[in-house]
């Protein structure tokens, strides 16, 4: 679908004089993300009134910083399930990450700029063997990022040495909760991944580059025939997976106190999964945007906080992701049925 | 082409393309390779048939998790099951109310929690095979959703009341009547538990009628269905029996562990992540339709030996790590090399 809306943008761009414009690009805002701005909107006036702490700054600015790298990582994820692929080696690049990062700094105590560099450029090139296993191997992402995920474990853990990391300075509270972390009370962290999320999304729409991820989870063989350079595009999908895992483990780092512990990025490739699938892109590939997954994420953050605020055991807030889950996929598919019998 | 260069060729092609055999191969490797080290004296301790067949006990989940993924899997279109872990989590907690709380007899215990996996399974089943939900998403819900109530349920208490813990004997090795003297000790799960259902699965796949339909719509899911086959049904099932597997495994991880733990199936990486690496070693066609209950079972306890000499090579907490780089590394080669036969000689057996 998306080889032949492009196909159609060459031919609008030749024809401008045609009376009537095609439209070519899908709709800006999905009605997914509609959706979900309510839902949230709703749970947020939910917990207002339930309970009064909720709506103040001390409760809100948390709940963004802890968004913040589930979301920017979604954005990776995002771009990767759009070309048909997934990751699921991002908790044990997490781990590798953060845990070189927290000790380069307990070691050598460098600053802010070499530190983030450092755990970019890390995860960068985690995200380049996944790619190019994935790419050149031609071998299902699937399996061989669970693979990937056992070997960045083993690499995080061999770092981590024994025990724990401690005594981790706040060079990187620029990216956490206190009062550094904040510009006009808006987390520095929540803000790169706003202003990440939304370069992502200009890419996706408006470049040739970002619609050939689309073509390629439409169908990878016509993308190739259309003149995409598949392995190309599917190694960079990762990569900047990679790298944007990188600036996510300093953002976790910044978040946590002066200790690192081994449990680092467990569990974190589902909850992006997570996100990703309740912002509407397609596990199928060829359909999703990077703005779905910043709302999935700030809603799967919101119930976590809202189920804390309440009293409620925290682990019940895995329930109403799963819940979410259903729900978001399971609206997708009765709207591409409602399409298909039209 | 000489007649011996075609027949090493002949080999390789074996080799690649027969997952069994190389597996055969590869278990032959790692024990010869661990017996010459601690005859070397490298090991802390004796690498023998003792400690061998001692070991087997963690293969008892780790097998049965894995044909449950077989079974899954087989039934194609992208057909997975990461909520395996969680389901053995929660019906653990079931069979540790009914049996340690509760009070039903043993038999009864056990197939309430079997059945109790078996409806877990349903709901995946459900959601792939009659609502249409991508197999990885509607898992993946369940998983959290399990996951969740399996911990909520006792108030994150786990339950090892004493009649749980007189479980534990159900794990303990057994010496074998008639060639028992001659042959080391095996855990007793292994007959309890294991072999019934190795048995059980491969009737299943390769001996009714429901096995061929599940690899034929796994092969092809529209020529199956205008083949007429019930294609819906069959791949419910699927989902249906690899709960009623995880069920029997939170059956075996309570005995074990002596105590039903509300995170017995999800905690560390889970054990839904090692069944599928099981299952995808063994040979099984992550497209669906290929696939076979021998190939899982060697993996499994290549899987098995290598992570237990492992354990001896390294002092501390060491080894665990190298089981992560054993594991992975054998699952990126086994993942390329299928995809090298794929294209080579045209698909793994």
């Amino acid at each position: 679908m998306t080889t032949e809306s492009l196909n159609k943008n060459d031919k609008t761009e030749k024809n401008e004089k045609s009376p009537k414009r095609v439209r070519v690009l899908p709709a800006p805002v999905t009605g997914q993300e509609v959706v979900l701005v309510g839902v949230i909107a709703l749970l947020w006036a939910g917990l207002a009134l339930s309970t009064p702490a909720f709506l103040t700054a001390g409760s809100i600015q948390p709940l963004l910083v802890a968004t913040a790298p589930i979301a920017l990582i979604g954005v990776g994820m995002t771009i990767v399930i759009i070309t048909g692929g997934i990751d699921v080696s991002v908790g044990g690049a997490i781990m590798v990450c953060s845990v070189l990062t927290a000790k380069t700094l307990v070691g050598s105590g460098v600053n802010l700029g070499v530190a983030v560099l450092l755990s970019v450029l890390t995860g960068g090139v985690l995200g380049l063997v996944n790619g190019v296993l994935i790419a050149y191997g031609r071998v299902h992402a699937i399996i061989i990022t669970f693979g990937t995920a056992n070997l960045f474990m083993f690499l995080g853990l061999q770092i981590f040495g024994s025990g724990t990391v401690n005594g981790i300075p706040g060079t990187l509270a620029f990216f956490g909760r206190g009062p550094d972390g904040r510009t006009l009370g808006v987390p520095h962290a929540f803000l790169i991944t706003v202003l990440v999320t939304a370069a992502a999304w200009w890419y996706l729409r408006h470049t040739a580059g970002g619609r050939h991820f689309f073509a390629i989870g439409g169908d990878a063989q016509a993308a190739r025939l259309a003149g995409v350079r598949v392995q190309r595009r599917v190694l960079l999908a990762y990569t900047t997976t990679g790298l944007l895992v990188g600036l996510a483990s300093c953002f976790v780092i910044a978040q946590g106190t002066s200790t690192l512990d081994q449990t680092v990025g467990s569990g974190k490739e589902l909850a992006v999964i997570a996100a990703v699938v309740i912002g509407g892109t397609s596990i199928m590939g060829g359909r999703g945007s990077v703005l779905g997954t910043l709302l999935g994420a700030l809603l799967v953050q919101s119930v976590a906080s809202g189920v804390t605020q309440l009293g409620w055991r925290s682990q019940l807030s895995d329930l109403f992701v799963g819940i979410f889950i259903i729900v978001a996929v399971g609206a997708d598919l009765l709207r591409a049925r409602a399409r298909r019998s039209r | 082409m000489t007649t011996t260069t075609r027949g090493r060729s002949d080999i390789t092609r074996l080799l690649l393309t027969q997952r069994i055999p190389l597996l055969a191969v590869l278990i032959v490797v790692v024990v010869v390779t661990f017996f010459i080290n601690d005859a070397g004296g490298y090991l802390t301790a004796s690498y023998d048939f003792d400690y061998m067949s001692g070991s087997l006990i963690s293969a008892v989940p780790l097998a049965m998790l894995g044909l449950a993924e077989l079974i899954v899997i087989l039934s194609g279109r992208g057909g997975i099951d990461l909520s395996v872990g969680a389901i053995v989590s929660l019906s653990g907690m079931i069979f540790g109310f009914a049996y340690g709380q509760w009070g039903w007899p043993l038999w009864f215990a056990i197939i309430a929690t079997v059945l109790f996996g078996g409806l877990c399974g349903a709901v995946n089943g459900v959601l792939v095979s009659y609502i249409g939900f991508p197999a990885l998403i509607a898992t993946l819900a369940t998983f959290y959703a399990f996951k969740s109530i399996a911990i909520v349920i006792n108030n994150q208490q786990p339950i090892s009341t004493p009649p749980i813990q007189e479980l534990y004997s159900l794990s303990k090795s057994v010496e074998l009547p008639v060639i028992g003297a001659s042959v080391p000790d095996v855990p007793l799960g292994i007959f309890t538990f294991l072999l019934p259902t190795v048995v059980a699965v491969w009737l299943l796949l390769a001996r009714t009628a429901y096995g061929r339909r599940l690899y034929a719509i796994g092969t092809n899911d529209v020529a199956a269905r205008w083949s007429g086959l019930p294609v819906r049904d069959t791949r419910f099932k699927a989902y249906v029996y690899a709960g009623l597997i995880s069920g029997l495994v939170a059956v075996v991880t309570v005995a074990q562990f002596a105590s039903a733990r509300p995170d017995a199936g999800v905690s560390g990486s889970g054990m839904a992540l090692p069944a599928i690496t099981i299952a995808v070693l063994g040979g099984v066609a992550i497209t669906g339709g290929i696939g076979r209950v021998a190939g899982v079972v060697l993996a499994t306890l290549l899987i098995v030996w290598l992570n237990a000499g492992i354990l001896l090579a390294f002092v501390g907490n060491e080894g665990s790590q190298y089981q992560l780089l054993a594991l992975g590394t054998v699952l990126v080669f086994a993942a390329l090399l299928n995809g090298l036969t794929t294209r080579r000689y045209g698909g793994t057996v």
